[in-house]
This record gives C-alpha cells, sequence and structure tokens, in this order.
C-alpha cells in the first residue's frame, strides 16, 4: 500500500468509528430525560417538579470538574506550544496528581468499548470527562498522540519515573526489537475489542490498563502480580507501557495517522541521526517520522530549533559564512 | 447414544443453571423484605415484584435497569435491585451487576447501599449532600444515585397512593 492510499484508510476507518458512534449516542441523549408518566398513583412529589433540573443548574453543579479540565488543557498546550521543558513536567506533575490522583479523570479502553457499543457516558451529566474526550480527539487528528505524552496520568507517571530514575539503570533496547514490539499493543487492542465485541463484557480493562489497579479492591494475585512486573520493568524500560502495551495507545497510533499538524523535517534528516538517537519514544525511522508511535514530547522539535546542534542550520551558517567570504574577497 | 447425553447434560446444565438464578434472586429479595413469606412472580409496567407477609403487602422490589434502560455509568448501565415499602421508603439495594472500572471503591462496598436503606424517595438524593460523594469517581456515583432516586420516585408514582398529610 502507498502512503497516500493507507492515509486514506485510515481517514475512512476513523470517520465510520466517528459515525458509528455519533449514530449511537444521539439517539441515547435523546431519549435519555425518559417521559414520566402522568401521576396515576397521585403520590405527589412537591419537589419533583420544580426539582426538573435546568442545564443551568447541570453546568453549575459540574463547574468545578470543568474548570480543572479546562485549566489543565491550557496548562499542556501551553507547554505543547512553547515547547518548555519546565512547563512540560509541570504539566506532568499535574496529570498524575489532578487528573490521577484526585479525579481519576482519563480516557480508556472501556470508552472505546462504549464507542462500539453506544454505552458511553450520558453526555448531559459528564460535561467534564466529554471535554476531555473532545481535546483527546481533536488534538489527536490535529498533532497526533498528545494525549498520550502529557495528559494522560499513566504515562506522565512514567515519564517522571524516567526523569528521577538515574540514566544508567536503563536497558537500551536494540531498535529492531523495540520496532517489532511496538506491535504488541495493537495485538493487545485486537484482542480485547474482540474478547468486548464476542462476551459484550468489558471486564478485560484491568488486565490491560494499569492505572485502575491503583486504590483497587480488584486486588487479585494475578493483577498483583501484573501491576508489579508491569512497575519493575519501567524502572528498566522507559515507559515500557506506553510504548508497547497500551491498547488505547494503539488506538490513538491508528487515529493519528490522520496527524495534520506534522512535525517538520528538513532534507539533513536523510542522513543526519541525532533526533533518532535522542527520541526517546522510537518514533524516528531514519528521515521518517512514525506518527503512530510519536506521543508529540518535543524532543526533537527542540533539537530542530537548536542551531548549535541542529546541521540544517549549521550547514545555513557555513554557507553564509563562505558566501560573506567570498562577497569580501571579490571587492578586495 | 453420545448424542442424546449430551442433550441431556445441557437441558440439566440449563435447569440447573436457571434453578441457581432463581435460587439467588430469591436471596436477594429476602435481603431487601426479611420478613416477607412470599413474592409474587414479576409482572407489571414498570415490571416488580411484590413481597408479602401471609396477606399483608410489605412492598415492592424492582430492577433499575428496567425502569431505567437508558441511565448509564462510566461503563454501561448499573444495575441494581431496589426495595421499596408501601409508604416510598426504601428497604434496602442490592448491586446486581456493572462495569464501572472504579465500582470496587465507590459503590460496591456495603457502605454505599447501606446510606440508601431508610430513604424516603421524597428525599433530595443529592451527591454530597444527603449522600456521600467519592472522588475519583464521579461519573460512576452520580448515575448510580440517579438511577435509585428515578427509578425509585417512578415506582412510588405509579403504584403507591399517597399520604394522608402531604407535609411530613
Amino acid at each position: 500500500m502507498t502512503t497516500a492510499r493507507r492515509r486514506l484508510f485510515f481517514l475512512a476507518l476513523g470517520f465510520s468509528v466517528l459515525l458509528a458512534g455519533g449514530a449511537m449516542t444521539p439517539a441515547l441523549v435523546a431519549q435519555a430525560p425518559a417521559q414520566e408518566p402522568p401521576a396515576q398513583g397521585g403520590f405527589d412529589f412537591p419537589e419533583e417538579e420544580e426539582e426538573a433540573p435546568t442545564w443551568a443548574e447541570d453546568i453549575r453543579a459540574q463547574a468545578v470538574d470543568i474548570a480543572i479540565v479546562a485549566g489543565f488543557s491550557v496548562l499542556a498546550f501551553v507547554s505543547f506550544f512553547k515547547k518548555s521543558v519546565r512547563l512540560k513536567y509541570i504539566t506532568l506533575v499535574a496529570a498524575v496528581l489532578v487528573l490521577g490522583v484526585y479525579k481519576s479523570l482519563l480516557i480508556s479502553i472501556v470508552n472505546v468499548f462504549g464507542l462500539m457499543g453506544g454505552n458511553l457516558p450520558i453526555f448531559r451529566y459528564n460535561l467534564a470527562w466529554y471535554l476531555l474526550a473532545a481535546i483527546t480527539a481533536v488534538s489527536t487528528v490535529l498533532w497526533g498522540r498528545v494525549y498520550c505524552g502529557r495528559i494522560c496520568a499513566f504515562g506522565a507517571f512514567t515519564q517522571l519515573v524516567d526523569a528521577i530514575l538515574p540514566d544508567r539503570w536503563r536497558v537500551n533496547i536494540p531498535r529492531s526489537m523495540e520496532r517489532r514490539a511496538s506491535w504488541i499493543k495493537y495485538g493487545i487492542l485486537a484482542g480485547v475489542v474482540t474478547y468486548f465485541l464476542v462476551t459484550k463484557n468489558p471486564l478485560i480493562y484491568p488486565y490491560v490498563e494499569p492505572f485502575w489497579m491503583f486504590g483497587l479492591h480488584l486486588r487479585t494475585p494475578v493483577l498483583l502480580t501484573m501491576l508489579g512486573t508491569l512497575l519493575i520493568t519501567t524502572v528498566f524500560v522507559r515507559n515500557a507501557y506506553c510504548r508497547f502495551l497500551c491498547p488505547l495507545g494503539a488506538f490513538l497510533g491508528i487515529v493519528s495517522n490522520l496527524t495534520v499538524f506534522r512535525i517538520k523535517r528538513w532534507s539533513e534528516c536523510s542522513t543526519c541521526r541525532i533526533c533518532e538517537k535522542t527520541c526517546e519514544w522510537g518514533a524516528i525511522r531514519g528521515p521518517k517520522i512514525v506518527m503512530t508511535e510519536c506521543v508529540r514530547c518535543d524532543d526533537c522539535e527542540r533539537l530542530y530549533a537548536d542551531e548549535k546542534k541542529c546541521p540544517h542550520h549549521l550547514i545555513l551558517i557555513r554557507k553564509a559564512d563562505i558566501l560573506a567570504r567570498r562577497a569580501a574577497q571579490g571587492r578586495a | 447414544m453420545k448424542r442424546l447425553a449430551i442433550v441431556l447434560s445441557l437441558l440439566a446444565a440449563t435447569v440447573a443453571l436457571t434453578a441457581g438464578a432463581q435460587n439467588q434472586t430469591d436471596a436477594r429479595l429476602k435481603r431487601l423484605f426479611p420478613a416477607a413469606t412470599t413474592f409474587s412472580p414479576k409482572g407489571g409496567d414498570p415490571p416488580h415484584v411484590k413481597a408479602y407477609n401471609g396477606d399483608t403487602l410489605l412492598g415492592y422490589a424492582f430492577w433499575t435497569t428496567e425502569l431505567l434502560p437508558l441511565e448509564r455509568g462510566y461503563g454501561g448501565p448499573i444495575a441494581i435491585l431496589l426495595g421499596m415499602d408501601t409508604k416510598g421508603i426504601l428497604s434496602g439495594l442490592v448491586i446486581i451487576e456493572h462495569h464501572e472500572p472504579y465500582g470496587d471503591f465507590s459503590i460496591d462496598p456495603p457502605a454505599f447501599a447501606a446510606q440508601f436503606k431508610g430513604k424516603d424517595v421524597r428525599d433530595p438524593f443529592k451527591l454530597g449532600e444527603d449522600i456521600d460523594a467519592v472522588s475519583r469517581a464521579t461519573i460512576t456515583m452520580s448515575s448510580a444515585v440517579r438511577t435509585i432516586r428515578n427509578s425509585s420516585r417512578r415506582m412510588a408514582r405509579s403504584y403507591l397512593t399517597p399520604p394522608a398529610s402531604p407535609s411530613r
């Protein structure tokens, strides 16, 4: 398949998923304010009539949550557009503490199941979650897996672990193996989606998503062993879960084939390997950036902008120098 | 012969499972109405089971997902069996089935069900006010409380006679 054709295929795939979800949800939402039958037994509720909550009341009740999501998103995207390292780490800490520990607001494989079965949370009562979901969907189409890189609390947690632990503990996986391992998550996504479609039971999620395990009563020995193994692996292998295992990341990765605003590449990138070596996500392969693996961490983009490191600028400066010297000689 | 044995064992398994499910339902109904001696078969619209002690009607048991099939939490509908006496007081509830990821510290603990026992359907049922809120499980909790409040009120409107004096 050519790249253009592949992109078209994913575009069609993405749209059909969105259409299917869109077609199901409004039908359900429209009926949601259940038509209450008229009082038959005459049981009177003086409060009932005046209590039918208006939109304004529902929004007011959720104002704090909506403000939290909005505020966090502003922080995340300011850090993204400014390419600031400091703001990025502030974002990651906020993601862990506010979205993770305090609110547990997140997008999960459960929501992918919901999209397929028309079982998403009710819009009117979950505005904050829908805001987060909309930001995730739109940013994935526009820039790629920004959600994975700085909104997901577990991804933020492993990135912070990565920043704190000493570099020499890291095991560097050979590139060829890394490439193959990055396909595992698509296998997991296909597996759990098949499981869900066959059994209609979403209860597979604790086995593929580790964040449900924090603060859980669902502590079976199997799940605890899995979580322990994963956390120990994370100490030695950078962001192991995000890169190789996360089914939601795989889903967003499929969507990110659509990415509109891609990372710029210079012609020098076909020979230079600086960014490829710097990328902690294994997303750069020669001159190409693999959008499905890229989480928009900014590392390579900071390098492009660095006039002392990026050959593109070094060559330009050199050329300008030579031209200036020639001009000076010609005048002399 | 072999085929017959397979068919028979399948049949036996179905019967055993159905009987098991019925026993489970009976046990749950008994938990909602410990004083009940008999339960009517499920029927009516909205569908419900009546609990009797001898000839006296003790109350109604009903499944929230049958009254409000469109209500959903984070991972789909939360099925709750609710008991309500003839005066509109909740006699208890049993969580039947749900797929809420954070259900284990929000709606699964006995403390969640316990706070609804003895509640009047005319109570406000507001999270953080007369119902304890659980941070990190807002979607689950609000959906569960909504479904309990709305389905029991709907039952009350359909089947209960109003109290003698409207002001309690």
